[in-house]
Parts: C-alpha cells; sequence; structure tokens
C-alpha cells in the first residue's frame, strides 16, 4: 500500500471535488493531487516534529524512514510526546483541509472578475 | 430563454476554477510549508537527504518497501499482540470444505463474510502474501471467480481498502447524463476518466464499452512504485482490467473494469466505484465502505462485468441489494 502512517487522519473529500472541477485532464488533476500530497507530507511531519524533544528527532526519522507505513509509530510518539498526538495531528490536518479549502474556492471567485 | 451572441460571460460554469491559478495558490502553500519545515527542523531534509530520500517522493519509497514486503511475505510491520496465526491455503479449504459439508450451503454469502471476518484485520492495511493467498482459494470455491492479487508480475499497492462512490463518466464527446439512468444523482464528472473518452462518437460506443463505463472502478494506478520508469507498459495493462470487488461486510460481490485513476491518497479512500458499483455493493446510500480488490485471472474473456450472483438468498439483515 502506498501508505504514510497518518493516512487515515487525512480525508480532504472536499479538497478533491475541487479539484476535479478545475482540471480538464487526468494529468492535471494528478499534479495538483500531488502538490497537495506534499503540503500535508510537510505540515503533518513539521507538527510531530515540533511536539517530539529533540534528543528523539534522529531514532523518529529512522523508524520513519525504515517503514513510513507502519501504525507502530503512533505508538512510538504518544510513549515520547505524552499527548495524544493522533488525535492532535488530526485537528491540525482538518485545519489544513480548511485553509486549503479557502484558498481554492478564493481563487473561483478571483476567477468570476 | 434566449442566448444572446455578446453574452458570452453566460457560458462560464459559475462553479469552474481557473487551473492555473489553483494551480498558482498550491504551489506557493507548497513552498511556504517546505520552507516552514526546513526553518523549523533543517536536520530533517539533510537526515532524508542522506538516505537518498525526497519528502516529495516519500509515497513512492513506502509503495516500494511494501511492496518488496508482500512479494518476500515478510511485510515490515509488527505482528499485534495476542493475534493468532493464519490459517494456510490448505486449512482454508479444509474449513470451506468443512464448512460446506457435500452441498452447496444454503447462504454461501454468509460463509464468505465469516470467513473474511476472520481472515481479514478491522482496519484496511497492507496484506500479507499469505491472507491474500487465503482470499484468492475463498473467492475461487465460493464466489466462482478466479481473482488474484498478482497477476503477470502486476499487483496493486493495496487489495484491502476503503472503495468511495465516483461519478459517471462522459464515454464519448457530447454524452450527457441523460444516457446514464437509472442513477442520475451522482451525476458526471467534471473531467474524463484517465484513458479518456470510451469512443471518439456515439455511433462508435459499442455495448462492451458501456458495459465498462457502467462498471468502472478506479485504482491508485498513479501511486505504483514503477509508475514513472513503465508508465507506456502500465498504462495498457491496466486500461479496463477486470478487478473483482467484494465488500467485506454484505459479501456483495462484483466484477468490474479500471477506466480511471485514483482517488489521492488524502481522502482516506484506496479505491472508487461508479454509482452501478456502489449501488450494487451496498445500496443507496453506500458512499465507502471496505473492499477488497483483486485481478480477474480471465485470459479467454469469458467473466462477465457486473454483479457476481452467487448467493441467490437475500439476508434480511444484510440487505443484498438487487439492480
Amino acid at each position: 500500500m502506498s501508505k504514510i502512517f497518518f493516512d487515515h487522519l487525512v480525508e480532504f473529500e472536499t479538497v478533491e471535488a475541487e479539484i476535479k472541477k478545475a482540471s480538464k485532464t487526468p494529468e492535471e488533476k494528478e499534479e495538483l493531487w500531488k502538490i497537495v500530497d506534499d503540503i500535508v507530507n510537510h505540515k503533518a511531519l513539521g507538527f510531530i516534529l515540533d511536539k517530539l524533544p529533540i534528543q528523539n528527532h534522529d531514532e523518529f526519522l529512522e523508524k520513519f524512514h525504515q517503514t513510513p507505513h507502519s501504525p507502530d509509530l503512533f505508538d512510538y510518539l504518544k510513549e515520547k510526546i505524552g499527548e495524544n498526538i493522533e488525535e492532535l495531528l488530526r485537528q491540525e490536518l482538518g485545519n489544513l483541509a480548511y485553509e486549503l479549502l479557502g484558498e481554492i474556492r478564493s481563487t473561483k471567485s478571483e476567477t468570476r472578475i | 430563454m434566449p442566448k444572446y451572441p455578446a453574452r458570452t460571460y453566460e457560458d462560464i460554469d459559475r462553479d469552474k476554477i481557473d487551473f492555473s491559478l489553483i494551480r498558482e495558490k498550491l504551489k506557493l502553500k507548497q513552498f511556504e510549508a517546505k520552507k516552514g519545515l526546513n526553518k523549523q527542523h533543517p536536520h530533517v531534509l539533510k537526515y532524508l537527504k542522506s538516505k537518498g530520500i525526497d519528502l516529495e517522493k516519500i509515497r513512492e519509497h513506502s509503495a516500494k518497501i511494501l511492496s518488496a514486503g508482500a512479494l518476500t511475505g515478510t511485510l515490515l510491520l509488527t505482528p499485534p499482540v495476542g493475534i493468532k496465526p493464519l490459517p494456510s491455503p490448505a486449512e482454508i479449504i479444509e474449513s470451506i470444505k468443512l464448512l460446506m459439508g457435500e452441498k452447496v450451503p444454503d447462504a454461501p454469502q454468509k460463509l464468505i463474510i465469516d470467513l473474511l471476518s476472520g481472515i481479514l484485520p478491522e482496519r484496511p492495511e497492507p496484506l500479507s502474501q499469505q491472507e491474500e493467498k487465503n482470499l484468492e482459494q475463498i473467492f475461487e470455491r465460493l464466489i466462482g471467480i478466479k481473482a488474484k492479487a498478482d497477476l503477470e508480475g502486476e499487483r496493486l499497492n493495496t487489495t484491502y481498502g476503503y472503495i468511495g462512490a465516483e461519478q459517471h463518466l462522459r464515454r464519448y464527446p457530447g454524452d450527457t447524463m441523460i444516457n446514464h439512468g437509472p442513477f442520475y444523482k451522482e451525476g458526471m464528472a467534471p473531467g474524463l476518466g484517465a484513458w479518456g473518452y470510451f469512443a471518439y462518437s456515439k455511433d462508435k460506443l459499442t455495448p462492451s464499452l458501456e458495459e465498462i463505463e457502467r462498471w468502472y472502478a478506479v485504482v491508485q494506478t498513479l501511486y505504483l512504485p514503477d509508475w514513472n520508469t513503465k508508465t507506456r507498459y502500465l498504462r495498457e495493462w491496466y486500461k479496463y482490467r477486470k478487478v473483482l470487488i467484494v465488500n467485506v461486510k454484505s459479501g456483495n460481490a462484483v466484477v468490474a473494469a479500471i477506466a480511471d485513476s485514483g482517488p489521492a491518497a488524502w481522502t482516506g479512500k484506496h479505491f472508487g466505484g461508479s454509482p452501478e458499483i456502489m449501488e450494487y455493493l451496498g445500496g443507496p446510500r453506500y458512499k465507502k465502505g471496505p473492499v477488497v480488490l483483486f485481478f480477474v485471472d480471465d485470459p479467454e474473456n469469458k467473466v462477465p462485468l457486473g454483479p457476481v450472483d452467487y448467493n441467490q438468498i437475500n439476508l434480511p439483515e444484510l440487505a443484498l441489494v438487487n439492480i
């Protein structure tokens, strides 16, 4: 499975629907999908590392490199951070979805002018 | 109401967004996200670079690890504590025989549901080679379809995931919703499928192509680890490739043809199904659910597309849908 361990927290269906409307070809659609994917991955990793004590960064990155898909990474993070990082990340990504949707919808009004 | 030639602005779809504008905005967000991570945690990109990984390609890296694990049968996953060992295919066949007795069971669909719930993890996740072999045996013996996770050396990144509802696809230039009854509610996808129009014109649309659009599936070809290096071959291989989709909760099964690529990885879904597929798999309100999706091994093209009617008995609690 082409999978990152936090994928189940990301459900940007409305963003996907807007991208489908904007793309004329499958290639355009996939290009935008990849950009959003990249934004999500950078934001998620940044959020996790902000919470994780600096002395654990290298160990976490090593684990992430070896098994980027493994749900065990959340167990590791919960142990080291001492907070429900899964829930916090879900909220953070929810905010990101809202932000991206806002950007896309503002584009819609710019298109009309 | 007449349309005045000068009012060309009336042709603009009020919901239509300009692609280049949205691309520009998203690119800016991408740049900001990268810059933010690099500023806060400069060691991350340095570390990943030292491992030969670009965060932009982390999904490709994950796919490579998982496909290598699936091929060797040793997925790099730590098995959950207390899980029972998986039965071998021979044991599965024995259990099917025992459960079936001498005759065909009255409710093979119920048997499938029970067997799947015993084999599959609770939440969709990568399956081991052993789990996939067991499912192949079950599908062949109970559903009557020879289906494989791995066919002619090709395999999807996942065989167990969430399917989501898709819209109808435009089959030829000028195709409209009126031709896609009786499922009008989902509407028509704004763009074309990954393989473009099914036919160049309405008169070139054969009954077989109509069936393909009616029973079309969407799979994530864009995330295949070798998609960028074998694009031309893989595009041909996946075009209208038959797949068996089994709803693991209801046991409803359908043979579909791949006709689009997606959904995006950040939607929480792994496959897509046409309005007809979704209606059959789970009924009119079914928008997303866990399924197993395997390639149909049908070199002579004998397996028809559409519902697999392996169980005439309607289990009241599972509401088998008839289309």
